[in-house]
């Protein structure tokens, strides 16, 4: 292989007592698909920001092309090509997808003036070369955030970039989706553009990955020829830990009487005739591809999406769910798929955040805040979820997803539910949180909790549910028990489902 | 997604905030003429053309501030400052010039803007702390230093007067006198292309709008923040000396005290012609609406025969009323 397009060396970076990065070195060579991984909070995005010059590290080099740079900005990194896409995307919501778009490629070809047809052509032929339509004109802050991803993915596919970084682009987007990204991928190595890529689902790296490089606590493990490892052995490398293949073994009670169930509800457009009921220590699934209708129903049920018609009862009383406030005084609650903007005031402190949807339990007699009980409360609520924190003063921000995703537990444990729906709980996650997750919500149903999981990943919902809605256009088109189904036939009915719902 | 396409669609539809506010100005002139006749004459309304012209350049000025998702408290100590000075060096230097007066405000201005863009973008001040700070240094350097005397209506030089006089064309009354497009009209119409053309044709103006969205994000896309902040501050100074020489052109009277403590009255029609107190959206268009709305509605209260304090409260109401109906489209559309 020729030289290498870019390499670090001995990069450290230290956040307020957190040691983000500790001497790591890497290389990239031109054309190669480079995955980055490693655990929640192993540095993997601050390792990114290094490269595109956001962030200055403490110490290191950074060496693009044989040209070393000590104080690299962000424009130099774009002028070496480097594109990237960040966790957070990074879009402007308040402009055009064709503005967004077509923004970094008229920074970068020092344009002065504004053509605007200039920009929506850009915009247009990007979005061709991922086969994908959308409003050129709609604003950004308006679309859903699977869109929002592809946005920024077409962003990032200039005429002249040279390295394309992705920081987790596809936790939201549907796996057809995924595939046309991962195929474009392997366009761009055969033009000789390198890929970084970063990945919490480890299929996706070992399908496409020539070298992997594995971040643990900020320190590399190691780097890896993808033909040398497999799914197993990698997650060992990031974490140290065998991973826990366990799956959810559910005790059914005959006595149990039906927490939640719901009725023919429709919403003309979003979805039809859906009817399903909820056992308390149950862990329902509903898989579906994106567009679906899960979501929506979801929201439905939690008082934001208000349905044409149908019923929906609570211990067989009929309830009419019209409000968030009405939906968590009934004992419901849902953890939105989108954390970051819905889920977290990502500003506020951990503590905050936590308590924020049970203030009534920490005020004093004169309905005054209090503080001492405010922390030892939010304190209680990290530790039951063994949320890794340095304090419970710091934004949330700062968080790696893993634990911002407990945050958003947190604070919806703190209002003793009955009813907890999680939306796509592990987007985003490394193996290890995960199954410490997927072992919280069993914890959580074995307590009594009636659990309606959403989740487009067939193997989280075999592992966890047990009992299975399959959804398709906006319907419930197959209600299974765990036991009566494999793996791929899952799989089979999902994908072969898919067809019409593009989101 | 069809849900995403009806939701859309409604915004489209609602967020028309300049369609709404041209109907309110219609209905209101319609409203205030059948009081009184004389309100709707083509006289009045060329009239407040001229006497809003001051107000509206400065407003244009906020508006690029807001867009940027920054507030500026300060353009009107520079545009005092500017009008001051310039008046005081045409009396010192004999010089009876209107575009020297021009200069010499602008430059005030710009300078004055500059401080505050320096403030702002190299030490990361808040630009609501920054400019409240700058308004009082400026008016007290202005004051302690230029001097607090006010020049008055015969000591001030004729090419201000002149200029204030100056119409575009001019309508002569059958029953005698006459009245005319003013020149302060053209320039703020001037002024308001410009910067909409800056705002949507410009790699600079776009930057304003992105760091209006998401400041972070600017900085990660490779553009060159500094200097866009340093942009817009100098940009409202100038604007701010221009609406100086225009103030005190139209009163044909300077005194060092006026205009500082009139910023709301600036920033409201802003707000009121839908741009986004955060940051990042906004209109010229809308600004125009809102500045013709607030002199509408100054002007008819008088009309109408009610106290100028009754002005105070109705644009405070209108303000308030207006950034509460945005806030909720925004909160509308965001769900939660
Ligand atoms: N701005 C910041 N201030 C303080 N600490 C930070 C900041 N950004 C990151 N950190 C900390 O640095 C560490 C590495 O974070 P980073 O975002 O690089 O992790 P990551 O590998 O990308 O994790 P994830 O998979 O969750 O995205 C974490 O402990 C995080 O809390
Ligand atoms: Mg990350």
């Amino acid at each position: 292989m020729a030289e290498d397009f870019l390499k670090i060396q001995n990069v450290s970076k230290l956040y307020s007592g957190v040691q983000a990065l500790d001497n790591v070195s890497m290389s990239i060579g031109q054309g190669e698909v480079h995955c980055l991984v490693g655990e929640n909070g192993s540095g993997k995005s601050t390792l990114i920001k290094i490269i595109a010059g956001v962030v200055t590290p403490d110490g290191g080099e950074i060496i693009v092309r044989g040209k070393s740079y000590k104080n690299l900005r962000p424009i130099d990194s774009i002028n070496e090509g480097i594109q990237v896409i960040y966790q957070d995307l990074s879009l402007f919501p308040n402009l055009s997808v064709a503005e967004n778009i077509s923004l970094n490629q008229l920074i970068e070809e020092k344009k002065k003036i504004i053509n605007w047809k200039e920009v929506k052509n850009i915009a247009s032929s990007v979005l061709s070369t991922i086969k994908k339509e959308l409003d050129l004109n709609e604003k950004v802050e308006n679309i859903s955030i699977a869109n929002k991803q592809l946005v920024a993915i077409c962003r990032a596919l200039l005429r002249n970039a040279k390295l394309i970084i992705m920081d987790e682009p596809t936790t939201a987007i549907t796996k057809k989706e995924i595939d046309k990204l991962l195929s474009v991928i392997l366009d761009l190595k055969e033009s000789g553009i390198s890929t970084l890529f970063v990945s919490h689902k480890l299929s996706e790296v070992l399908q496409i990955a020539e070298k992997v490089t594995v971040l643990r606590d900020g320190k590399k493990v190691g780097d890896y020829n993808a033909g040398e490892l497999d799914y197993d052995t990698l997650s060992f490398y990031m974490s140290g830990k065998k991973i826990d293949h366990s799956v959810f073994d559910y005790q059914e009670r005959a006595d149990q009487k039906t927490l939640l169930e719901v009725k023919d509800l429709s919403k003309k457009g979003q979805f039809e005739d859906i009817s399903f009921k909820l056992r308390p220590g149950e862990i329902v699934g509903m898989i579906g591809s994106l567009g679906s209708g899960r979501t929506e129903v979801a929201l439905s049920l939690f008082g934001l999406n208000k349905p044409d018609s149908g019923s929906i009862y609570m211990n067989g009383e009929p309830v009419k769910i019209n409000s968030p406030r009405k939906a968590i005084s009934l004992g419901l609650c849902y953890l939105p798929e989108d954390r970051l903007n819905q889920g977290l005031f990502l500003k506020q402190s951990i503590q905050n955040n936590v308590v924020v949807t049970n203030l009534r339990k920490i005020l004093t007699k004169s309905k005054l805040l209090n503080y001492s009980k405010k922390y030892e409360y939010a304190k209680m609520w990290v530790d039951e979820l063994n949320i890794n924190v340095p304090s419970l003063e710091i934004a949330v921000q700062a968080l790696s997803g893993g634990n911002q995703q407990r945050v958003v537990i947190a604070k919806w444990l703190a209002t003793d539910p009955k009813v907890f729906i999680l939306d796509s709980p592990t987007v985003g996650i490394d193996v290890n949180s995960k199954s410490n997750i997927h072992n919280l919500i069993r914890q959580l149903a074995k307590k009594g909790i009636g659990v309606i999981m959403i989740s487009d990943e067939v193997p989280e919902i075999v592992h966890n549910c047990n009992r299975i809605l399959v959804m398709a256009d906006g319907r419930i088109i197959q209600e299974v028990d765990t036991v009566d189904i494999t793996e791929d036939k899952l799989f089979d009915l999902v994908s072969s489902n898919s067809k019409n719902s593009e989101g | 997604m069809t849900g995403t396409i009806h939701k859309s669609q409604i915004q489209k539809v609602f967020n028309q905030n300049e369609a709404y506010l041209s109907l309110i100005i219609v209905a209101y002139s319609i409203l205030v003429t059948s009081l009184n006749p004389s309100f709707l004459s083509f006289e009045n309304l060329l009239d407040l053309g001229k006497s809003s012209a001051s107000m509206g350049i400065m407003a244009i000025g906020v508006f690029v501030v807001l867009l940027s998702g920054g507030i500026d408290m300060s353009f009107t100590a520079i545009a005092i400052s500017g009008q001051y000075i310039a008046a005081n060096v045409l009396i010192a230097s004999g010089v009876d010039n209107i575009y020297f007066a021009f200069l010499i405000s602008c430059l005030v201005g710009l300078s004055l803007g500059a401080v505050n863009g320096l403030i702002i973008s190299y030490f990361k001040i808040p630009t609501f702390i920054a400019t409240l700070g700058t308004l009082n240094v400026f008016h007290g350097i202005l004051l302690t230093v230029v001097g607090t005397k006010a020049v008055n209506s015969a000591q001030l030089p004729d090419c201000f007067k002149k200029f204030g006089a100056t119409n575009v064309f001019t309508v002569v009354k059958p029953e005698g006198g006459s009245y005319g497009l003013s020149i302060f009209t053209v320039i703020f119409i001037a002024v308001a292309l410009l910067t909409w053309f800056i705002l949507t044709y410009t790699q600079l103006g776009r930057g304003i709008y992105a760091i209006g969205g998401d400041m972070e994000a600017a900085k990660r896309s490779g553009m060159n923040v500094f200097n866009i902040q340093f942009f817009i501050y100098c940009y409202v100074g100038i604007l701010a000396g221009i609406a100086g020489v225009l103030h005190v052109s139209l009163i044909r009277y300077s005194n060092p005290t006026y205009l500082v403590g009139s910023e709301l009255s600036v920033i409201a029609p802003v707000v009121l012609g839908g741009t986004r107190i955060t940051g990042g959206s906004g209109t010229v268009i809308g600004t125009i609406l809102g500045v013709a709305m607030i002199t509408l509605l100054n002007n008819s209260l008088i009309l109408i025969g009610l106290s100028s304090f009754w002005q105070e409260f109705f644009t405070g109401v209108i303000v308030a009323i207006s950034v509460s109906l945005s806030s909720y489209q925004i909160r509308k559309s965001m769900m939660i």
